[in-house]
């Protein structure tokens, strides 16, 4: 009955998550997401210069003139290079560009999608005003954020599985006169798709939540949210691309390590994720 | 009446944020089926009061029951019985006014289909039903409190907390609001807490009124117990295209209800007990063969007394803040 009792929620039974009130969240903020130009243009233009016309060009490059990647693989060391110098020579910018370098530089689309879609559903409530009412609806902290995180989620690894598969058929289509062979999906990629993009999705949202909730509205989350993500970009592809051309092992392990850094990050985003933190945000 | 018998029941609620404190040991009750108003200038700590209540934030110290609850442990129970009108209507401009009353419908465990049909009764009943497949944006602001009204009590709460219902709002819009208001209140016992700027509006539809300035309650009754003090003077301004002659000076003066009558530039301020008392002034001066131009009765705005007790404080630093209640009987500058 008292007021503030530090050991309170912690000594209070857990109770089970709502999924009814949890899809309720999920639905509405999906629907509403759909009909937002703001969100859905970057989340459907990113992917799509990414995952079909850089393919395409790679491939026009590599049957049009003879490009020589041996300078650049030249310029790696011996091992790194080594799975590419195998192939025949008209087929290395195809297999450098498309089977090695792109893999990385695509995690930036579930990072961007989940940075999108976390920054309208958690930074996006206190922008429209409408989060005030929503904290006095009877949904728990912890389900409010389930659903927020799912709705986020779920989208940004449904959009990069797919994005991939349209890369997988234009790759594969587009280089066709030079590989004579479907030589997508590779296990490398599998790697890269199924493990590691759902972890930097979850790296994104992570550092979203945390910063929505100090942010007024979605730009500047956006923009606080930016600054975080981009160096980590980089450092994530740099270090990607080498560890892709030493193996899969390496490629899995650097997965682990990013869900690590997810999972951390977004326990603690729900342990800040409570009504009166929000409430004394408004 | 018991302690049991109370749909809010709170004592010493304190809560303050970095930049100080908003509530400072607020200790009032709510009786099943009455309108509590909460009175208070902007920052007198209302909402956030409502938000202590509601279990939508935490105290510093102080306890609390509601609905026989306690909000800070039990709020999800808590808030599945009272609805909520935020100051700021809260809808969601990318959907329609329907579906943003479905959407907390489902949140409230109702069926899709339930959620709709009791929407739609509402929007009907609050004359909304024909905007119901509209697009929220480009609402004006009494479509929007009357969309939130009816997603406030979509589910039929117990406890209605009503946060500046008519701020922004026409004076057309206000009396539709305040009239829904009166006939919500009168539904099956449903008890309201209002809070509100407006003496008046609070006057016209609370049972009792706690007012309370910079978080700390000055008084807590009945209008009836504080209507002495508050409205022992209700402004009326006279038009009468010029100064008041003085036989109509003192006819007016001699009047029942009259306290005092001062002759202005263009006619004369009268000083009543109430609105009420305006067609015996009007008709004084017509028996006194003046020409009435204009009536202006000015239902005392707490802005006024905010800046008279402003005005107080700042003359003597050192004194404790004044009694509010006191400063309504106090005259009101103009
Ligand atoms: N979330 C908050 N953070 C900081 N100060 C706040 C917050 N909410 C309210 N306050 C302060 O507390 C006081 C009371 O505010 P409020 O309850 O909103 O008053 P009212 O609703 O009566 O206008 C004000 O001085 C306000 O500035
Ligand atoms: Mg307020």
């Amino acid at each position: 009955m008292t007021a503030l009792d530090p050991v309170r929620d912690v000594a209070a039974p857990k109770q089970r998550t709502d999924w009814g009130a949890v899809r309720a969240i999920m639905r509405r903020d999906l629907a509403a997401v759909t009909r937002s130009k703001a969100v859905m243009l970057p989340m459907l233009l990113v992917p799509l210069l990414m995952l079909v016309l850089l393919p395409m060009s790679v491939a026009l490059a590599a049957n049009g003139s003879a490009l020589d990647v041996t300078k650049i693989l030249n310029m790696l060391p011996g091992r790194l290079a080594e799975p590419i110098s195998l192939v025949p020579n008209n087929e290395q910018l195809i297999i450098l560009v498309l089977g090695y370098l792109v893999a990385p530089l695509f995690l930036i689309v579930p990072l961007m999608v989940s940075a999108v879609l976390a920054g309208d559903a958690f930074a996006g409530e206190k922008e429209r005003k409408t989060l005030e009412s929503l904290l006095h609806l009877p949904i728990r902290d912890r389900d409010l954020y389930i659903g927020k995180l799912l709705v986020s989620f779920i989208p940004s690894v449904a959009v990069s599985w797919l994005g991939y598969l349209l890369f997988c058929v234009v790759a594969n289509a587009s280089a066709w006169p030079v590989m004579h062979r479907a030589f997508m999906p590779t296990r490398l990629w599998a790697v890269v798709i199924l493990w590691i993009a759902p972890a930097v999705a979850a790296v994104g949202l992570g550092i979203m939540v945390r910063v929505s909730i100090r942010a007024n509205n979605t730009q500047e989350a956006q923009q606080l949210g930016g600054a975080v993500v981009l160096p980590l970009v980089v450092l994530a592809v740099a270090q990607t691309t080498a560890l892709m051309l030493s193996g899969i092992r390496l490629t899995f392990l650097a997965g682990c390590a990013i869900w690590v850094v997810a999972i951390w990050l977004n326990v603690r985003g729900a342990r800040a994720f409570t009504r009166d933190r929000m409430a004394a945000r408004l | 009446m018991g302690e049991r018998d109370l749909v809010i029941d709170c004592e010493a609620l304190t809560r303050s944020f970095p930049a100080g404190v908003a509530l400072d040991a607020l200790t009032l009750d709510a009786r099943p089926g009455e309108v509590l108003a909460l009175l208070g200038p902007n920052g007198a700590g209302k909402t956030t009061t409502m938000r202590l209540l509601n279990g939508v934030l935490l105290p510093d110290s102080g306890r609390a029951s509601v609905l026989g609850l306690d909000p800070w442990t039990q709020g999800e129970e808590l808030r599945r019985r009272t609805g909520v009108l935020t100051e700021n209507a809260g809808l969601d401009e990318r959907f329609t006014a329907l579906e943003n009353l479905e959407f907390v419908g489902r949140l409230r465990g109702m069926t899709e289909q339930a959620a709709r049909k009791r929407g739609m009764d509402l929007l009907e009943r609050f004359d909304m039903g024909h905007r119901a497949d509209v697009r929220v944006q480009g609402f004006s602001t009494g479509q929007r409190k009357r969309i939130a009204l009816a997603r406030a009590l979509l589910h039929d709460p117990e406890l209605l907390f009503l946060d500046e219902p008519t701020s922004g709002l026409d004076p057309a819009a206000t009396r539709d609001v305040v009239d829904l208001i009166g006939s919500l209140a009168a539904d099956h016992g449903r008890t309201v807490v209002l809070c509100t700027h407006f003496l008046g509006e609070a006057g016209k539809l609370a049972s009792r009124m706690a007012v309370l300035f910079r978080g700390v309650l000055h008084a807590f009754g009945t209008p009836g117990d504080l209507a002495a003090e508050l409205w022992s003077r209700f402004e009326v301004r006279l038009d009468l295209g010029a100064p008041a002659a003085p036989p109509l000076i003192a006819a007016l003066t001699s009047l029942p209800h009259v306290h005092e009558a001062v002759a202005t530039e263009r006619g004369a301020i009268v000083f009543t007990s109430a609105r009420d008392d305006v067609p015996s002034v009007v008709a004084a001066c017509v028996r006194e063969r003046s020409t009435v131009f204009g009536v202006d009765p000015r239902d005392p705005n707490l802005e006024d007394v905010y800046f008279a007790l402003e005005a107080q404080a700042a003359r003597s630093r050192s004194t404790p803040a004044p009694d509010l209640v006191g400063a309504f009987s106090a005259e009101v500058p103009s």
